[in-house]
C-alpha cells in the first residue's frame, strides 16, 4: 500500500512541486553570457522572488546555466563539473552559441552543438538574452520541472556511452572517467 | 630622442601617424642583441606585445616585437623575417619575462620554434593534432565541418530575419534595415 | 516510566517548536534583506521548501564514515543545546507551559558554553575528511573566530554568575521575575558585551568570512549537498533559535506564552540581521582583533560592576 503506483505518483508530484520553487544556480559563467545573471539574480530583476538562488560549489546546486560558447579546452572542465552535482540535475543553455554555434560556427576552437556533449533541458534564445528572456526561459524550466519531464541526468546515465564518444572526439586524449560521481 | 635612435641605426623609417612611431628592420641573427641594446642603454624599458604575419606568398614568417619608451614616449616596432619552411629563432626569455607567454602563443599558433625556451606545451589547444591554425594554408572551415557538427537546417549560415519576415508577413524596422541583408 | 515518555514527547514538541520557528525566522530574514535592497524578497516559507527539496535528491554523495560526523555533530549539538534551555517560564500561565521547560539543572550554564562549541569541531572532522581544501581554510577560519566572540561572552557570563550567584537559567528567571526589572536593565555592561558578541555567533556580516559564498566556495559547507546539508540547515535554524531563547531567558525576563517568546525572540534577533544587511565583510584577524577590543572592555567592566557592586 506504501508503495504502489498511485501514491509513488503523489510524492513524486509534491517533491517536483518543491524543487521547481526553489532552485539553486551554480555560480558559474563561461561565456560571455555571464554579464546577464548578475542582473537577473539581483535587484531589478529579481529572481529571488521565484526561488532561485545562487551556489557555491556543484554538490549543492541544481542547475547549470552554460552561457555562451564553449572552447575545447573549457568542455572537459564543464563535464567534470557536471557530473559532481547531484541528480536530479538540470542544463540550461544560453544564446545562439549553444543552440548552433552563434557566431562562432566556423571558429576550430569552439564547439558548436551543446547537446551532443550534455544532456540540455531548455535552451534560451538570443545573443545575449535579456533578463527578461531569461526569467521567461527560467519559468518554463520550473513548468517542464513540475510536469515532470526534466529528467536530463537520467538521460545522460542511459546514453553515457554516446555522450562519451562524442566527447572523446573532440578531446582525444582527455581520460573520461567512466562515471564515478563520487569525484 | 628619435634623432638618437636614426643616429645609431641609420635604415629606422619614421611612419608617422602621431609623430612617435619607428619601424625598423633587422635580421633574425641580430634580434637578441639589438632588443637588449634598445632596453639598457636607449630606454625601452617595455615589450607590449610580439605581432605575428604570414607572408606566404613570400614564403615567410614575420616577427614584430613593439617596445615603448615611458619615459621619451616613443614606439619602436621591431622587424624580423623568419623562413616558413624551418621556423627557428632565438627566444628573448631573459630580457623581457613577459616575453615567455608571447613565445608559447607563437609557438602554438605559428608552428615557430624558439630556442631555449622552457615552456609547458600545452596553452590554449588542448588536445591539437593539426597543423597550427593561425597560418594561411589551415582552413577552418573544412576543420569545423569535419570535427563538429551543425544544427540540422541551420548547414549554410544564412541570414534568417529576410526569410522569416517574408515567410510571417511582418515587417522589418527600419533600425534594423541597414543590418539585413 | 509514564514520566519518561512524557518527557520524550515534550522534547520531541520542543523540536518541532524550534525547527518551524527557525525555518520561519530564515525564510522571514530573506524577505526583509530583499525588502532592504529594494527588491521583493522570497516568500516567507522559501527555507521549508529549499529544506524539502534537499531532503528529497536522489543520489548522496558522501566521502567516507567521517564524512556523517560533520553533519552529526552539528545537529546533536543544536538539540542539546535545545534540550538544556527553559523554553517558557516554569510556573507560568499557559495550558501548554509545562511542555516547555526543558531538563535543567543547576549547573547547565557552565554546561551550555561548552557544548556550544562543540558542534564547529565535528564539522572540522567531517570538512578534514572531504579533502577539499576549501574545507579546511573555512574551518580554520570559523574556529579562530569564535575564539574571538567566546572572550565578551564568557566575560558577560561571568559577570552575571557573580552578581547572582547561581548557575541555573531557571534561577535568573525567578529572579527577574522577583525583582520585577529585566536583567538588561540591571546589568547594562553584561548585556551590551553580550550583544556585541551576539553578532559573531550567528555569524551575519561582517563576521561571515566563513561561509561566504564568493569568498571561499562556502567554506566548511563546500563538499556537502542534499541530505547532508538539510541537516546543517536545519540545526542551523535550531540552533539559532536556541541561542536567541536564550538570551531572552537571561535578559529580557523569560517568556509566560509563546506569542510573547516570538514577539521578544525577533525583536532581538533584528539586532544582527539589520545591522548585517548593510555591512560589508571584516578579515577573520580583523574580526578578531575588533571582538578584543571593545566588546572584552566592557566585558571587564561588567565583572568589575559585579564584584563592586
Amino acid at each position: 500500500m506504501y508503495n504502489d503506483k498511485n501514491s509513488k505518483k503523489i510524492v513524486e508530484t509534491i517533491q517536483n512541486w518543491a524543487r521547481s520553487h526553489s532552485i539553486w544556480v551554480l555560480a558559474y559563467g563561461t561565456g560571455c553570457g555571464a554579464i546577464e545573471i548578475s542582473p537577473t539574480m539581483t535587484s531589478r530583476y529579481d529572481a529571488e522572488r521565484l526561488g532561485f538562488r545562487g551556489a557555491a560549489t556543484p554538490r549543492q546546486a541544481d542547475v547549470m546555466l552554460i552561457t555562451g560558447y564553449l572552447t575545447v579546452k573549457t568542455v572537459k572542465r564543464v563535464v567534470r563539473v557536471y557530473e559532481q552535482m547531484q541528480s536530479p540535475k538540470y542544463v540550461v543553455g544560453f544564446g545562439s552559441c549553444t543552440i548552433n554555434g552563434g557566431m562562432y560556427y566556423d571558429s576550430y576552437n569552439t564547439i558548436n552543438l551543446l547537446d551532443r556533449y550534455l544532456p540540455v533541458d531548455v535552451y534560451i534564445n538570443g545573443c545575449m538574452p535579456r533578463p527578461e528572456a531569461v526569467l521567461a526561459g527560467l519559468s518554463k524550466l520550473q513548468q517542464i520541472i513540475r510536469e515532470g519531464n526534466a529528467n536530463g541526468a537520467e538521460k545522460y546515465l542511459e546514453n553515457l556511452a554516446w555522450y562519451k564518444e562524442n566527447q572523446r572526439k573532440i578531446a582525444p586524449n582527455w581520460i573520461a572517467k567512466a562515471p564515478d560521481l563520487n569525484w | 630622442m628619435i634623432a638618437q635612435i636614426k643616429a645609431v641605426f641609420p635604415e629606422a623609417v619614421n611612419k608617422d601617424y602621431d609623430g612617435n612611431r619607428l619601424d625598423l628592420t633587422v635580421n633574425k641573427e641580430a634580434v637578441p642583441s639589438v632588443l637588449l641594446y634598445l632596453k639598457d642603454s636607449m630606454g625601452f624599458r617595455h615589450l607590449s606585445h610580439i605581432a605575428y604575419v604570414d607572408w606566404i606568398e613570400q614564403g615567410e614568417f614575420e616577427l614584430v616585437y613593439i617596445l615603448w619608451s615611458p619615459l621619451d614616449k616613443v614606439k619602436l616596432y621591431v622587424h624580423t623575417r623568419i623562413n616558413r619552411e624551418n621556423p627557428v629563432i632565438e627566444n628573448i626569455d631573459m630580457i623581457w619575462r613577459q616575453a615567455n607567454t608571447y613565445e608559447r602563443e607563437i609557438r602554438e599558433m605559428l608552428g615557430i620554434e624558439f630556442t631555449g625556451l622552457v615552456a609547458p606545451d600545452e596553452f590554449i589547444l588542448e588536445d591539437w593534432d593539426d597543423i597550427p591554425p593561425f597560418r594561411k594554408d589551415f582552413d577552418t572551415l573544412e576543420y569545423v565541418n569535419r570535427t563538429f557538427w551543425h544544427r540540422p537546417g541551420r548547414e549554410d549560415a544564412q541570414d534568417v530575419r529576410s526569410t522569416i519576415s517574408e515567410r510571417s508577413g511582418e515587417e522589418i524596422p527600419d533600425f534594423a534595415k541597414k543590418y539585413s541583408r | 516510566m509514564e514520566y519518561i515518555l512524557i518527557k520524550v514527547l515534550e522534547a520531541m514538541a520542543t523540536f518541532v517548536l524550534a525547527f518551524i520557528v527557525g525555518m520561519t525566522y530564515g525564510g522571514v530574514v530573506r524577505k526583509i534583506t530583499g525588502r532592504v535592497h529594494n527588491r521583493l524578497g522570497p516568500p516567507w516559507y522559501q527555507n521549508f521548501i529549499d529544506a524539502f527539496k534537499l531532503f528529497s535528491k536522489t543520489r548522496g554523495i558522501h566521502h567516507g564514515a567521517m564524512h556523517f560526523l560533520g553533519a552529526a555533530f552539528l545537529m546533536v549539538t543544536s538539540v542539546v543545546s535545545l534540550m538544556i534551555i527553559p523554553i517558557l517560564a516554569p510556573g507560568g500561565h499557559a495550558w501548554y507551559n509545562s511542555w516547555f521547560t526543558n531538563l535543567n539543572f543547576n549547573g547547565d550554564l557552565i554546561f551550555l558554553i561548552y557544548i556550544m562549541t562543540f558542534g564547529p569541531l565535528g564539522m572540522a572532522m567531517g570538512a578534514g575528511q572531504t579533502g577539499n581544501p576549501n574545507s579546511s581554510i573555512g574551518v580554520t577560519r570559523g574556529l579562530s573566530q569564535m575564539v574571538g566572540f567566546e572572550i565578551p561572552w564568557v566575560m558577560a557570563l561571568v559577570a552575571l554568575m557573580i552578581t547572582y550567584k547561581t548557575t541555573s537559567i531557571v534561577d535568573f528567571m525567578n529572579i527577574q521575575r522577583e525583582t520585577g526589572t529585566w536583567l538588561m536593565f540591571a546589568n547594562p555592561f553584561a548585556f551590551i558585551a553580550a550583544v556585541l558578541a551576539m553578532l559573531g555567533m550567528f555569524r551575519y556580516s561582517p563576521f561571515d568570512i566563513v561561509g561566504a559564498p564568493t569568498e571561499l566556495a562556502s567554506g566548511p559547507v563546500s563538499e556537502n549537498g542534499g541530505k547532508f546539508l538539510f541537516t546543517m540547515m536545519s540545526s542551523g535554524s535550531v540552533f539559532t533559535f536556541a541561542k536567541l531563547v536564550l538570551y531572552v531567558d537571561l535578559f529580557m525576563g523569560g517568556a509566560n506564552n509563546l506569542i510573547m517568546l516570538v514577539v521578544k525572540t525577533f525583536l532581538l534577533y533584528m539586532i544582527p540581521v539589520l545591522y548585517g544587511i548593510v555591512s560589508p565583510r571584516y578579515r577573520t584577524e580583523q574580526a578578531v582583533r575588533w571582538f578584543w577590543g571593545w566588546p572584552t572592555f566592557i566585558g571587564l567592566l561588567a565583572i568589575l560592576y559585579a564584584v563592586m557592586f
